[in-house]
């Protein structure tokens, strides 16, 4: 039985079943050997679970000997330490066990524990059906008569350590260590697909917990959640959403794109919708598009707020998106508080004009009168009081200051009824047929007269200005926009108009040399009520909608206004107006 | 204690370094069978880790695998380290692994191999 360990150290020495020599014997010793590495393989491939690793490991070792305790110390923070006694075991017996593991793994370069920890940490696992019996009246030691430990390892990584004690001497022997080794090595496979198995299973509840979560999340939103694929068919669409797009629930058929239902459906507002999400998987970002998604003949239907951003695979962000993913907001209570304003708004700008024209006519009649007297003063040849210290002439300096306030009212509460006007889709223009250079003389002629401290320039680039256009509304917008450029270039400076011509088009540029407006505002300058927020700013008058005005003029004549700007070199605004309105 | 060369400084520094680390080698041809190839490293780095308070140039075999040490790198490592503490380190390395396979496999192993390697040693001296 005994085997020297330099001869022949790589060859299975199975001497334990058979001594002879003679071939057919030994080819028999190996075939016996195979077959129960083979049996002992397969229970480990079985095993699903470390509890039945244990079995396995415990069946397979008692068959090539009887002990008293196995354990199986795994590496890892925490370490983990399972002890598999084979009858009950007396209690320094025990003691002596982790006493003896500790300085094992120790040998092992394991990070440094305790007797006592691996006695707290010990999970005891004792399987009924593999217990030993005892013969009648044996007692339990409290010594270890024998001992084996054996790395556990995968791929030459020690994951842990097999530790074998009996409470008899000479228990293990050399003949067995390399077959003790095999069976260990089966174990830490089977220990290591189980803990990897863990693992997978623990992911997988994590992620389902994750999803589930996220599903709550998305259901619990006030705002609706859309979802789709790269084709434009909705893949998701949450509680809120359904209930925002209510009208057309029947209508989205599951699996069709968006674009391809609104062909069909009778729903007005969904052409608007495939045409958003259109915008997303064409891979741009859509913010705050508003749509009305209830029915036109309510005051206030109801009105989305909707952006929409592709969506990208987390590795390809240059490729076309995967879907889109889209947020529906409610915003029909903002619209309602803004036609709520604006109804006030039109309300009070009426209310306002009829005394304003009653203060304006009555001023102006006063002037005239106080004029008049002071004429016949002047020439009167008997007067000698100074005109000038006449109270006649203090009444019309004030009568002045009266005029020019109201007429200052005038233009607000002018503003503020176009706005009424624009808000509700009244801006009616009235065509005529004018020249369009001449117009911008006018205009620059009757600002420079206020303007002592800049000087306006025009550049016509154009052989022919004629344009059919409503005559006011473009002299209120370049009225507007000349009356910005001199208000926000306080120093003075040139104020420089230019009119060029395109194929069907006039294109008018406005620049000043003032403070110009950073890039952010760019979005906004055109919004109602908007002003440019820089502390500069508070010390200009005026409510913010010259320019909202002015761009629902160019809008309704076909043209397009907008905006370049630089803050060190001042503004410059641009429109298009076409040469002629387009046919209806 | 496995015997050390009677005459330590008349060989030189690489001599006592090559000559321990082929017999670690020879313990690991021995043991890998048995216990498998990484026992021997984690034996090896374990007892570099116990004793490198004593001798600290074994500093260099606790963290990494003996297989992996480069024989140029750890002489010039080992360049300041007398002949004699050299031989008296390894010597005491050798000990704790044997040590380390007695803990763990008590006498199934280590005796045969520790008489074979302190002969093989004698003669690579």
């Amino acid at each position: 039985m005994e085997s020297s360990v330099q001869s022949q150290p790589n060859v299975v020495d199975s001497s334990f079943r058979t001594p002879s020599g003679h071939h057919a014997e030994r080819l028999i010793a190996i075939r016996q050997e195979m077959e129960y590495l083979n049996t002992i393989g397969k229970r480990f491939v079985a095993a699903i679970d470390r509890i039945q690793v244990h079995r396995a490991l415990l069946a397979a070792l008692q068959e090539l000997y009887s002990f008293s305790a196995c354990c199986i110390l795994l590496k890892g923070d925490p370490f983990e330490l399972f002890v598999i006694p084979c009858y009950p075991l007396d209690a320094s017996f025990l003691g002596s066990m982790f006493q003896h593991i500790s300085n094992a793994a120790s040998r092992l370069n394991f990070p440094y524990m305790t007797p006592v920890q691996l006695a707290r940490s010990a999970y005891f696992d004792a399987p009924d059906e593999l217990a030993q019996t005892r013969t009648e009246g044996d007692i339990a030691e409290s010594e270890i008569g024998s001992y084996l430990h054996i790395p556990l390892t995968v791929e030459n990584r020690i994951i842990g350590m097999l530790s074998l004690f009996d409470e008899k001497t000479d228990t293990f022997n050399a003949n067995l260590l390399q077959l003790t080794t095999m069976i260990a090595d089966y174990a830490a496979v089977a220990l290591e697909n189980v803990r990897l198995h863990e693992r997978e299973n623990a992911l997988w509840r994590e992620a389902e917990l994750e999803r589930m979560r996220l599903e709550l999340i998305i259901g619990s939103m006030a705002e609706g959640l859309l979802i789709t694929d790269e084709k434009g068919t909705i893949t998701s669409l949450n509680k809120s959403g359904e209930q925002l797009l209510s009208e057309a629930l029947d209508d989205l058929t599951p699996g069709v794109p968006l674009h391809k239902i609104a062909e069909t459906s009778s729903i007005s507002w969904l052409p608007r919708l495939g045409e958003i999400i259109g915008q997303a998987l064409a891979g741009n970002t859509v913010k705050s598009q508003e749509m009305v998604a209830g029915k036109e003949e309510e005051r206030v239907p109801l009105t989305l707020s909707i952006s929409a951003a592709p969506l990208h695979d987390a590795s390809e962000s240059s490729s076309r998106p995967l879907g889109v993913v889209a947020v529906l907001n409610d915003i029909t209570s903002n619209k309602q508080v803004e036609r709520l304003k604006d109804d006030f708004v039109s309300v009070v700008s009426h209310e306002l004009r009829t005394p304003l024209t009653a203060i304006k006519g009555y001023t102006q009649h006063l002037v005239r009168r106080i004029e008049r007297r002071l004429r016949k003063l002047r020439d009167d040849p008997n007067n000698t009081v100074s005109i000038a210290e006449l109270p006649e002439s203090y009444d019309l300096r004030s009568l002045s200051i009266v005029q020019s306030q109201t007429e200052h009212l005038e233009r607000l509460v002018n503003d503020l009824l176009d706005l009424s006007e624009v808000q509700w889709g009244h801006l009616n223009l009235h065509y005529d047929t004018f020249y369009l250079a001449d117009l911008l003389t006018e205009s620059a002629r009757s600002v420079q007269a206020s303007a002592e401290q800049h000087h306006i320039s025009l550049d016509i680039k154009a052989h022919d200005t004629k344009v059919q256009a409503d005559r006011v509304r473009i002299g209120q917008v370049v009225g507007n926009i000349l009356d910005n450029a001199v208000k926000y270039s306080p120093n003075g400076g040139q104020v420089s108009m230019h009119l060029e011509e395109q194929e069907d088009n006039y294109i008018v540029s406005i620049s000043d040399q003032g403070m110009g407006v950073s890039p952010e505002q760019f979005d906004h300058i055109f919004e109602r009520f908007y002003r440019v927020h820089n502390t500069a700013s508070q010390h200009f008058s005026g409510i913010g909608l010259g320019l909202y005005v002015a761009k629902a003029i160019i809008d309704q004549h076909g043209g397009r206004i907008w905006l370049s700007s630089d803050q060190r070199t001042g503004s410059t605004f641009h429109f298009t107006l076409p040469r002629e309105p387009a046919p209806q | 204690m496995l015997p050390t060369h009677d005459d330590s400084s008349s060989i030189s520094r690489e001599q006592v370094t090559e000559a321990y680390l082929k017999a670690i080698g020879l313990i690991d041809e021995r043991v890998a069978p048995y216990l498998g190839k990484a026992t021997t490293r984690a034996l090896v780095q374990g007892a570099a880790r116990r004793i490198r308070g004593t001798y600290p140039f074994l500093e260099y075999l606790v963290n990494r695998p003996y297989t992996d040490v480069v024989l140029s790198v750890i002489h010039e490592q080992l360049s300041g380290t007398p002949p004699e503490e050299l031989a008296e380190g390894l010597n005491m390395l050798l000990d704790e692994c044997f040590a380390g396979l007695r803990e763990l496999t008590g006498d199934l192993i280590g005796p045969p191999l520790h008489d074979e390697v302190t002969h093989q040693l004698r003669q690579w001296q």
